[in-house]
């Protein structure tokens, strides 16, 4: 209900607020007004921009001339042109426009934004640097690549948008972390983002993304926050430095691709003001079908007399089953239908001002996002208890011109999110829901008895699985909510020191940012009744009445300060460049001991006539959680460039190679990962442990518990970074005038004191290995981008699209000398191989079975699947284990095509994997094991009746049923290991700009509406489960249907 | 303002460099370093002593240890009920190999060093952690004899160390003897097994050189029923003698003369020196048989505890092995006995069951309604048809309440254990009680003196019939006209050795003895190598027909006679020899 009303207040605010800026545009327009022209006769007229703000340095040229003007600072332009010519309006990073001069009125024109950006300079680490005399390897995106996805986070635009970035998508909705902050050192461990350092929390729990085999670190304005829920609209761009020269500034944490995000900067100008609001269906994808209740029950008498157990149904039971004659006695629920919706809402609201003037600009971004779950609710209860996520988010950015020389810049960043979900299983939220949904056979039981209470079964216990309905578990058990507030500020000084040395600057960064993550527990659990044969009733289940728990989860406070000289200056043809850097962040996350990562650094870089490039750049950088003494490393890195194209011999003799640039780089950097994981707090000394749960002792007549002292595992004490040497070899060339833009790279990035543990792990030590820098591993690739874009009239297309091959190979690893090769994982890939037995199909006559080598203390039947004994034997045991899937190169690509056409735009995002396998053999939606008959009978889905059968041996897609069977079929083998290629259109946006003449009717600067999709349409190879989400239970990929309208003043 | 700003701005330079010199954390406080633990200016010795408690947890509690089941579940007392194949199942089918050898008794691996019992290695690491810093710690008091408490403390250590060691060899024969030594993440370990010979020889004098500075029964203070006393080191003595003197051991080695898995020869002096051992706890007075055989388990500090393993109050005994059916005392019976076990109980007149003059009657097995009764022991140790249970009379007839035969789990052999339980025969209801596991006691230094008195001399002497006299009493066997208590007299050896053995089987059904007790006998290779069997009791009207039921077929080749060291073992310390067969 506060929701709602939030809501509608806030769109209230937005909407006055656009009747009050409405009316001073109307104002502002007048200077739009075309002025006489000086030359009579020649065509003149002005060019706006977006924002029906005037445009400097449009180019204009008579269609079949290429004379051209450039119009002014006000936007005027004239040309001598006769009516009945075609001017042809270009300007960078916006589409091109043709229009036929019919008299002698004014032009107006407005130039569109494009999808595509082709920048002059890019973002990098603490700066910005020319495109042309860049040496790394970096994929960017900007705005417009952004935008066009509705989804909770930026991080949903990356697949098949950047080169190198490798996506899945795990999850459907953001997780929840309710557990409180019990004990120092475990700070949360679920919620970090497992691969990056530093142990800040982060809020992307949907998509895991990997550059080059890597998890990125994100840095956002130049301080490392792993957030990914800022506003799109508000992004200038992200960057993703891939090599180890872009991301050498990081020091002990430069190993890591960096996810660089800039956020927009107020621009001199008026105020350029978007309001854009979008409403969107979200639609679960993938869902299976369970087997009926008639199906379910004959498939597990099935399972119990292929054993020679009785049958557990009768054909009274299929009958009444497949009939539906006892709904109560002999349920059918299809549970997937009684407690998900078919369609959830997800809108958002977004405002953004950007404008200022030579001494202040300003740059404001507010955004809510609120996003419904894919659960019913029940219209009694008072309260929401669906899935659903809520979000403020406000960004702004003030920049003064203080004096000549000093420049201050003030960012202000908040947060404000509540998440809630259903109460769920004791309390265990929606994965418990799901858990349960996935796992609850549809004969189970009703989904209410005749008097109204909950339907339950005893099956597994009175605490069992099914003690617990569905429907009170979704719709009647309360509901649990994360409360996550953060908040960021940057100050920025710039100093400029040309009066002591030409070409000097200071720079002073301080950013403090807070990030609190609370949780409210308010579920509750109902009972669940089975009626009895002489109709009464017994209760099943535990009755809780509802809780109110507050949580504190996670707390972070940040701060990080950087001072830094800049030298850049132009000697000559040379223009010398050079930094001098010093930064210290420091983290303190719940109970922990605060982390202090410093750097000390240089960096120089060199070109002669933007034609010889070279770069290099020292760090000494160190994390106080390193053993003293041994806290700090020397990373280094440099790179090479060579502009190929302007070399007299291409100049004279290929006039259509705008750019050829050779680029290499090399960077020994490190991974401070000892933040990493609890058991590497502090470990570098033997430390004791009392008072944990499962380390007591109960002794004495009264039996007095006795939390006793303990060793926590064993010290390493020689403790330290991972390290890499990593390559970059790329070439960027722009041809037909920078029509065709080419990037390719490649890479080879060999990591070494990589941690693992020691294969010769003797027992007779008796404690656990600890954690060693032992391993080497290789990771190399290669990335290709193309990009086309031109024009037909005011037709404008582009075609983008970039295509990765990725390998990677474990060079070392401490491993046992197993007599047999194929059991080792040395050269293997690093991650991603699938390890188990070889099958060789499913027996198809007990003689075979017979004769077969199988597991000890297992006769197979016919049916059961075979494997292969790899080394010869006589019986399946570990040995005959072997690398069976996900050992080839990954290769994933995306294409992005996109059309314009007065005013209409659309563009479709593909992005597609091969040469990936997943492993379905824990999937019960696609195996059959969800029918073992153990103790507890999970559910089946329609993929269960392809089963082996007698009849159906030819056909069967899965062993036989038995209850004996799972021994032997529920071994992970390569019967379950399928395709993982898939070609996804992950999003396709169609969208119409009003022309000028509608918006200056309407007194708006400028007027879009859009349609736009997320997972619009898949072709996998495997089509049992959705190919990114194959864990059984998982929060649905959604597909998206979203419309919205943007305004702009 | 410029002015101003001169002066302001060193001054907040000066604030910011006077504020940055504060000292902070470096190391975190809450991180416990050893001298901590053992603080040499403790008196009190707190954290010592609880770190010495670390170590007493590493002794098994037996109850349902091995994948949920009794380990002797694994010998020809009993098969387990669960309907996954269980790791007791596992063992005795030899469906195992040195890689997959199930979890609950791969007593080598655990790597986890905390409550769950799971490795000696962990055990003997902690024991020498201790052994080896307490002496530093200057605790106050002393034992009467003057030896200071630190002393006592590390003697526990010590004595638990022993303990390990034999538990390991038991199962495996000769290991590595570490001494002292706490190997740390330097130590590149590949050290060699020492031979069976040495490691008896290690344990009998480590056992020796503490048993002297060692509480003492009676106990001073009853709290301390759980540390070592100078008994338990002299009861384990006495075991460990007692194995290292039977036949699997002593002259009977099934690789030749592989030092690691016995003596190459026969001895009869070790059985003299396990008789000894036996009875130097005799000797020392502290001890006495329970006169209820079902209180030995429930009832704490009785005069037969020598050494326990504390359960804490709980009903889990229950509810692990209890019959199915109750639904006021739901129960999953993982235990099933079988029909071997209950025809070793003789009748209550001492006479076994396949004596014709036993007054034995296989209509009525269990005596229910006829005279004579069978051993009280029977009643104790198992729940059969018509047992009185939960108020009410036990049906595991096939179909009966608690062997429903819904393909749902109950007892495969038509018996539930009863032993450990507590007296639920006449209460609707289970509820917590005293639930330790008791690791020596004193009837097995009886029936020890007993056997090893009988390999030692030429004929039985009489002192072996006293001490079975005396169990037997206990039991409350009708002592019969000439006092015998069904045993037969003048028995030779070998009838004198086949009456301990069965002796032992039925005194100490699922106490771990029986799964080793084949094995140091060498008998497991006969037993084991026939089918397990139940009873499948039809009942028609009023009348139950007793029909045999074959329930598993157990296997047992001679590598079974001792544990294999896990294989990734073998390979990580290349010195370590594999035991043969395996």
């Amino acid at each position: 209900m506060l929701n709602c009303y939030s809501q509608k207040y806030l769109t209230g605010i937005i909407i006055l607020m656009l009747l009050v800026i409405n009316t001073s545009f109307a104002v502002a327009q007048q200077d739009t007004t075309v002025k006489a022209p000086v030359h009579p006769g020649w065509a003149s007229g002005i060019v706006l921009d977006e924002y029906s703000q005037p445009l400097k340095g449009a180019k204009i040229h008579i269609k079949g001339k290429s004379d051209f003007v450039a119009s002014d600072a006000n936007g005027r332009f004239e040309i001598d042109a006769a009516p009945g010519a075609i001017l042809v309006f270009g300007y960078p990073s916006h589409l091109v426009r043709e229009v036929t001069i019919k008299d002698n009125s004014k032009l107006t024109v407005k130039l569109d934004d494009s999808y595509l950006v082709n920048p002059q300079t890019i973002d990098v680490l603490y700066g910005t640097e020319k495109k042309e005399s860049e040496l790394g390897s970096i994929s960017t995106v900007y705005t417009n690549q952004l935008t066009s996805t509705p989804a909770s986070l930026y991080v949903y635009a990356f697949p098949g948008q950047l080169a190198g970035v490798y996506t899945q998508q795990v999850s459907g909705f953001t997780s929840f972390h309710t557990a409180a902050i019990s004990s120092p050192s475990i700070i949360g461990q679920n919620l970090v983002n497992t691969g990056s350092n530093n142990n800040t929390s982060s809020d992307n729990s949907e998509i895991a993304v990997s550059v080059r085999g890597q998890t990125p670190i994100t840095i956002i304005d130049g301080v490392q926050r792993e957030i990914s829920s800022i506003d799109p609209e508000s992004i200038e761009s992200i960057s993703v430095l891939k090599d180890g020269l872009s991301t050498i500034l990081l020091g002990i944490n430069s190993s890591r691709p960096v996810i660089l995000v800039t956020t927009k900067r107020g621009q001199p100008g008026k105020p350029r003001i978007t309001f854009t609001a979008e409403t969107g269906l979200q639609q679960s994808l993938s869902l299976p079908t369970p087997l009926p209740a008639y199906q379910y029950a004959y498939l597990i008498n099935e399972t119990l007399t292929s054993d020679g157990k009785l049958p557990e149904y009768s054909a009274a039971d299929f009958n009444a089953y497949r009939n539906h004659t006892d709904p109560i006695g002999h349920p059918d629920v299809n549970w997937f239908k009684t407690i998900l919706s078919d369609y959830a809402p997800m809108t958002q609201y977004k405002l953004n001002v950007n404008g200022g003037t030579n001494v202040a600009r300003y740059s404001i971004s507010l955004g809510y996002f609120d996003q419904s779950g894919i659960f019913n609710t029940a219209s009694e209860v008072p309260y929401n208890t669906n899935n659903d996520l809520s979000r403020y988010i406000i960004n702004s950015d003030v920049g003064v011109q203080v004096n000549k020389n000093l420049n201050v810049d003030l960012q202000l960043f908040g947060r404000v999110q509540t998440t809630t979900e259903p109460g769920g299983n004791n309390g265990g939220g929606y994965t418990s829901v799901l858990n349960s949904l996935f796992s609850t056979p549809n004969n189970a039981y009703p989904v209410r008895n005749p008097d109204g209470s909950f339907g339950g079964s005893i099956i597994g216990g009175n605490a069992g699985p099914y003690s617990n309905n569905l429907l009170s578990q979704t719709e009647y058990s309360g509901y649990i909510q994360n409360l996550t507030d953060d908040i960021l500020a940057n100050l920025d000084l710039n100093y400029n020191l040309n009066g002591v040395l030409k070409g000097l600057t200071a720079k002073l960064k301080g950013n403090l940012s807070y990030q609190s993550i609370t949780a409210l527990n308010r579920s509750l659990q109902n009972p669940s009744f089975i009626l009895n044969k002489d109709s009464t009733y017994s209760q099943y289940g535990q009755i809780v009445a509802q809780s109110n728990v507050f949580n504190t989860v996670y707390t972070s406070r940040q701060s990080f300060g950087q001072a830094a000289l800049n030298y850049d200056r132009q000697f000559g043809k040379s223009q010398v460049n050079g930094i001098a850097l010093y930064d210290s962040k420091s983290l303190v996350t719940n109970y922990d001991l605060p982390e202090t990562v410093t750097d000390i650094a240089l960096k120089g870089n060199y070109n002669y006539d933007g034609k010889y490039f070279a770069e290099a750049a020292v760090n000494r950088s160190g994390d106080n959680r390193y053993p003293p003494g041994h806290q700090f490393g020397t990373f280094y890195a440099v790179g090479l460039g060579w502009q190929m194209a302007k070399e007299s011999f291409i100049k004279n003799n290929f006039s259509w190679i705008d750019s050829w640039k050779w680029r290499g780089t090399y960077a020994r950097t490190g991974n401070g990962n000892i933040d990493q994981q609890a058991s590497l707090y502090y470990a570098y000394k033997q430390t004791y442990n009392s008072n944990t749960p499962g380390y007591q002792y109960q002794v004495g007549t009264g039996y007095t518990t006795n939390y006793y002292w303990f060793d926590n595992p064993l010290a390493n004490p020689y403790i330290t970074w991972e390290s890499a040497d990593k390559i970059d070899f790329g070439t960027d060339i722009s041809l037909f005038k920078d029509k065709l833009d080419i990037t390719a790279d490649y890479y080879h990035d060999r990591y070494f004191n990589v941690l693992g543990y020691r294969g010769s792990t003797v027992s007779l030590l008796g404690t656990p290995y600890p954690l060693e820098n032992i391993g080497i591993n290789l990771y190399q690739g290669g990335e290709l981008s193309l990009t086309y874009r031109d024009h037909t009239g005011n037709f404008n297309y582009f075609v983008t699209g970039n295509i990765n091959l990725q390998a990677s190979k474990i060079l070392y690893e401490d491993e046992l000398n197993s007599p047999y090769p194929w059991t080792r994982l040395t050269g293997t890939p690093v991650s991603g191989v699938i390890y188990g037995y070889t099958a060789e199909g499913l027996y198809q006559n007990a003689q075979d079975a017979a004769t077969s080598p199988h597991i000890a203390g297992y006769t197979p039947q016919a049916g059961d699947i075979k494997y292969k004994d790899l080394n010869g034997d006589g019986v399946i045991n570990q040995f005959d284990e072997s690398p069976i899937g996900g050992t080839k190169p990954l290769i994933f690509y995306g294409l992005t095509p996109g059309v314009s056409y007065k005013g209409v735009s659309l563009t479709v995002i593909i992005q597609g994997v091969t040469n990936r396998q997943i492993y379905t053999g824990n999937n019960d939606i696609v195996n059959q094991l969800g029918l073992d008959y153990s103790t507890i009978n999970q559910q089946a889905y329609v993929s269960a009746t392809g089963r082996w059968t007698p009849e159906t041996a030819g056909t069967a897609t899965l062993p036989r049923l038995a209850v004996s069977g799972y021994v032997n079929n529920g071994l992970l083998s390569s019967f379950y290991v399928k395709s993982g290629d898939y070609v996804r259109i992950k999003n396709a946006e169609l969208g119409y700009t009003f022309p000028y003449s509608v918006t200056q009717r309407l007194k708006v600067a400028g007027l879009r509406v859009f349609v736009n999709g997320e997972n619009l349409a898949t072709l996998a190879g495997f089509k049992g489960i959705d190919p990114e989400e194959t864990t059984m239970g998982a929060y649905p990929v959604q597909r998206v249907v979203n419309a919205g309208v943007s305004v702009k003043l | 303002m410029k002015n101003h700003i001169n002066k302001i701005l060193p001054a907040i330079i000066l604030l910011c460099v006077v504020y940055g010199c504060k000292k902070y954390e470096q190391f975190p406080v809450d991180k416990i370093t050893i001298n901590y633990v053992f603080d040499p200016r403790d008196s009190a010795g707190a954290t010592a002593q609880s770190y010495l408690l670390g170590v007493y947890a590493i002794v098994p509690n037996g109850h349902n240890r091995v994948g949920g089941d009794y380990l002797d579940a694994a010998s020809d007392d009993a098969v387990s009920s669960q309907t996954s194949t269980a790791q007791v199942t596992q063992m005795s089918t030899n469906a195992v190999t040195s890689f997959t050898f199930p979890s609950g008794e791969n007593i080598w691996e655990g790597t986890n060093p905390n409550g769950t019992p799971n490795s000696f290695w962990a055990g003997i690491r902690t024991a020498n952690e201790f052994i080896d810093n307490i002496g530093v710690v200057p605790v106050k008091g002393a034992l009467p004899n003057g030896v200071g408490t630190r002393w006592v403390w590390q003697s526990e250590a010590r004595f638990l160390r022993a303990y390990f060691y034999f538990e390991l060899v038991k199962r495996y024969g000769g290991v590595p003897l570490l001494g002292n030594t706490v190997y740390n993440i330097n130590d590149v370990i590949t050290l060699p097994r020492n031979s069976f010979s040495d490691c008896i020889t290690y344990i009998v004098n480590e056992l020796d050189a503490v048993k002297d500075s060692l509480i003492t029964t009676p106990l001073a203070n009853p709290n301390d029923n759980y540390r070592a006393t100078k008994g338990a080191a002299l009861a384990l003595k006495a075991r460990v003698l007692l194995y290292a003197a039977s036949p699997l051991f002593n002259g009977g080695n099934i690789d030749g003369a592989n030092p690691l898995t016995g003596y190459p020869n026969y001895d009869v002096n070790r059985w003299t020196l396990a008789a000894n051992a036996a009875r130097d706890v005799v000797n020392l007075g502290g001890y006495q048989l329970d006169q209820s055989f079902t209180d030995i388990f429930l009832t704490q500090n009785n005069p037969e505890r020598i050494m326990i393993r504390p359960g804490g109050n709980s009903i889990s005994i229950e509810t692990n092995n209890g019959p199915v059916g109750f639904q006021a005392a739901s129960a999953v019976g993982n235990t099933s006995p079988t029909q071997e076990l209950i025809n070793s109980f003789p009748m209550q007149n001492g006479l076994a069951i396949t004596d014709p003059t036993s007054g034995y009657n296989s209509a009525d097995p269990y005596a229910i309604n006829s005279t004579p009764k069978r051993d009280p022991r029977l009643a104790a140790t198992i729940l059969y048809n018509g047992h009185p249970w939960l108020n009410t009379s036990l049906q595991t007839f096939e179909g009966g309440q608690s062997k429903p035969d819904i393909n749902t789990q109950q007892t495969l052999t038509g018996y539930y254990m009863r032993k450990f339980m507590g007296i639920f025969e006449n209460t609707p209801t289970y509820s917590s009680h005293s639930s330790d596991w008791v690791v020596f006691r004193y009837a097995e230094v009886l029936l020890t003196l007993a056997e090893a008195e009988n390999e030692a001399a030429g004929s039985p002497p009489s002192d072996c019939y006293t001490q079975l006299y005396a169990l037997r009493a206990r039991a409350t066997i009708d002592p019969g006209p000439s006092n015998t208590y069904g045993v037969p007299q003048n028995m030779n050896t070998a009838q004198m050795r086949a009456f301990i053995q069965n002796e032992w089987r039925i005194e100490f059904a699922f106490e771990e003895h029986r799964y080793f007790d084949i094995k140091r006998w060498k008998l497991a290779q006969t037993v084991m190598s026939q089918p397990r069997t139940g009873v499948s009791i039809v009942q028609t009207g009023s009348t139950l027909t007793f029909n045999p039921a074959n329930v598993l077929n157990t296997v047992f080749t001679t590598k079974q006679y001792f544990h294999p060291i896990p294989y990734d073992e073998i390979l990580k310390d290349q010195n370590l020899k594999q035991n043969p067969g395996w």
